[in-house]
C-alpha cells in the first residue's frame, strides 16, 4: 500500500520534481503514470525507492514512513521492491544469470531456490536460450528483458518500472506491459511509468494517473471485474 | 554471516573480475606492495641477526688472560678459579691456540703456514656470567704473574649500541613502509570502488547491506597484498640463501640465526603483516570513498 498526501519533491537547485501529490495506491493493483518527460514521473518513483525523500507531506511505501527512514529500514524496504531502472542498469562484463542473480544474493533465498527461481524468471521473460550470455552482447529489448527478471526474480511485493516502452517500437512496447502486467497479482503491486500515453489507453482492470508539471491527476480507475 | 558463507563463490568471482577489470595496474600494485613488504622483512631480519649475534655473544661472555713466561699456569688458574662469577677455566696453549684460529679462519687459514714458528702465545680462557665481567678481569688483573686480559665486553657495548640504533632506524623504517604499504592498499581499493562505482550504486538500489557490498573490495585488498606478501618471501628466499652462503665463506666466525628457522620466521611475519596492512589498508579506502 502505498499513501501519499500532499506530497512535494523539489530538489536541491530548485528544480520542481512533483507538487501536492494525494494517492492511495492499493496492494495487488497495477498502475500506470503517465505524461510527458520531465513531468514527474521518474521524481515519483525515486521518492518510492528512497532516492530521494519528500521536500514536504508524508509518504508511506509498504508501511515504511519515507519521512523518518533509517539506513536499515531503508536497505529493508528496497529489498522488498522490484525495480525496473530506465537504463536497466545491468553489469557489464556478467552473464544474463549473474545479473539477475545480483538482485537476490543477499536475500532470504536458499542458493537452490535462489538458482530456480532466477531460471524461472529469465525463462520467463523469454530468455532461457540466453543464460549464459553476456549481457554485453545483448540488444536493448533483450537487456530491459533481464532487467525485468531481476526485478521480478526478488519475488518483491511492489515492482516499479520507469519508462519500460522508453525506446520501444508499438509491438515490443505492448509486448513488454504485457510482461510486466501478467506480474500483478494479490501480493505484487506493480506501478509503471510512461510518456506514451497512446499504449495505456485500452488498459482495464488498473489505476491510470497523469502527470503535468509535477501535478497527478488520478484518471476515474478502469475496472471491468472488481479486484 | 549466513549470507556471507552462502555467497563466498560469488565473492572470489567478484574478487577475479575486479582484478581483470585492471590488470595491470592492479599487477604493478602487487609488484611494488612485494617490494615494500620485501624492504621490511629485509629491515626485520637485520635486527633479527643482530639481536641474536648479541645474545649469542653474550652467552658466550669470556676473558682471555695472558701471562708471563716465568709464571705459574697452575697457579694462575687456580686462583681464578677462586673468583666468584666465573663458570669455567680451561688452559690453552700455543698450539691449541693456533688451532683455534685456523678453525675461525677457514680456507684464509692458509696464511698462518707462512710463519716459521707459532706467533700465538698460550693463554687462559676464562668462562663467566656478563653480569661479573668487569669485576672479574679486575680481580684476575691484581693477580701475580697475569702480564694482559682482553675481555669482549668493549666488543659487545659497541655492538649494543650498533644494535640499539638499528632497532630505533628499524622501527621507523617499519612504520614508514607500513604506513607507504596502507596508503598503496587504500588507494587501490579506491581505485576499484571508483570502478565499480556503478555497480555498488546498483546494489544499493536493490537493498543489499554495507557489509555485502564491501566484503569483496575487503577481500581484494587482503589478496593483493598476501599476494605481494608472497612475492617479498621469494625475493627473502634468493637474497637469504645469497647472502648466507657469501657470510658463511667470507666472515665464518659470524654468529648467525639458522636460515631454516630465519626463513620459517619471515614467513609467518610476512604473511600476518600482509594480512593485516591489507585488511587496515582495505578498511581505509573503504572509509575515504564515504567520506
Amino acid at each position: 500500500m502505498i499513501i501519499a498526501k500532499d506530497v512535494d519533491l523539489k530538489y536541491p537547485d530548485g528544480t520542481l520534481g512533483i507538487r501536492g501529490v494525494n494517492l492511495n495506491i492499493p496492494d495487488g493493483s497495477i498502475t500506470y503514470i503517465s505524461g510527458p518527460s520531465g513531468s514527474g514521473k521518474t521524481s515519483f518513483l525515486k521518492l518510492l525507492i528512497g532516492i530521494e525523500l519528500p521536500t514536504s507531506g508524508s509518504l508511506t511505501v509498504s508501511g515504511y514512513d519515507m519521512n523518518n527512514l533509517s539506513d536499515k529500514e531503508l536497505r529493508a524496504l528496497r529489498r522488498n521492491i522490484g525495480p525496473i531502472f530506465q537504463d536497466f542498469k545491468l553489469l557489464d562484463g556478467r552473464t544474463v544469470m549473474d545479473n539477475v542473480l545480483i538482485g537476490m544474493r543477499f536475500l532470504n533465498f536458499s542458493n537452490k531456490n535462489m538458482k530456480e527461481a532466477a531460471l524461472s524468471s529469465i525463462e520467463r521473460v523469454g530468455l532461457g536460450h540466453k543464460v549464459k550470455s553476456l549481457v554485453d552482447n545483448l540488444s536493448y529489448g533483450e537487456r530491459q528483458r533481464v532487467a525485468i527478471a531481476r526485478a521480478v526474480a526478488r519475488k518483491p511485493s511492489l515492482i516499479v518500472a520507469d519508462e519500460p516502452t522508453g525506446n520501444l517500437d508499438r509491438d515490443n512496447s505492448l509486448n513488454i506491459l504485457e510482461l510486466l502486467r501478467s506480474f500483478s497479482d494479490n501480493e505484487t503491486t506493480v506501478i509503471i511509468t510512461t510518456h506514451a500515453t497512446h499504449l495505456i489507453e485500452d488498459e482495464v482492470n488498473c489505476t491510470k494517473i497523469h502527470v503535468l508539471n509535477g501535478e497527478f491527476r488520478v484518471e476515474e480507475a478502469a475496472y471491468e471485474n472488481n479486484r | 554471516m549466513k549470507t556471507i558463507v552462502r555467497n563466498t563463490g560469488y565473492f572470489f568471482k567478484e574478487i577475479k573480475t575486479m582484478i581483470k577489470l585492471d590488470f595491470f595496474s592492479n599487477l604493478f600494485s602487487i609488484i611494488s606492495l612485494g617490494f615494500i613488504l620485501f624492504i621490511l622483512s629485509l629491515i626485520i631480519a637485520g635486527g633479527w641477526g643482530t639481536n641474536y649475534m648479541i645474545e649469542a655473544i653474550e652467552d658466550e661472555a669470556e676473558i682471555s688472560v695472558y701471562y708471563t713466561k716465568d709464571s705459574q699456569v697452575s697457579t694462575i688458574s687456580e686462583k681464578i678459579r677462586s673468583i666468584d662469577g666465573v663458570r669455567e677455566v680451561i688452559e690453552i696453549n700455543a698450539a691449541e691456540a693456533k688451532e683455534e684460529i685456523s678453525e675461525i679462519m677457514g680456507e684464509e687459514s692458509r696464511i698462518l703456514e707462512l710463519f716459521e714458528h707459532n706467533p700465538f702465545s698460550p693463554y687462559i680462557e676464562v668462562k663467566i656470567d656478563l653480569d661479573f665481567m668487569d669485576t672479574v678481569a679486575d680481580e684476575v688483573k691484581k693477580i701475580e704473574g697475569v702480564e694482559l686480559v682482553r675481555d669482549n665486553k668493549e666488543i659487545l657495548d659497541k655492538l649494543k649500541g650498533i644494535s640499539s640504533l638499528a632497532n630505533i632506524l628499524g622501527a621507523l623504517l617499519v612504520i614508514a613502509v607500513s604506513v607507504a604499504t596502507l596508503v598503496i592498499t587504500s588507494h587501490i581499493i579506491r581505485q576499484g570502488i571508483y570502478m565499480n562505482k556503478e555497480q555498488i550504486n546498483t546494489l544499493r538500489l536493490l537493498g543489499a547491506p554495507e557489509g555485502f557490498i564491501n566484503l569483496p573490495f575487503i577481500l581484494e585488498g587482503i589478496i593483493m597484498t598476501i599476494l605481494a606478501g608472497f612475492l617479498s618471501m621469494s625475493l627473502i628466499f634468493i637474497v637469504f640463501k645469497y647472502i648466507s652462503s657469501k657470510l658463511t665463506v667470507s666472515l665464518p666466525f659470524l654468529i648467525l640465526p639458522d636460515a631454516h628457522d630465519m626463513l620459517l620466521g619471515m614467513g609467518a611475519i610476512n604473511l600476518i603483516l600482509s594480512l593485516v596492512l591489507g585488511l587496515v589498508g582495505s578498511l581505509f579506502g573503504l572509509k575515504s570513498t564515504k567520506k
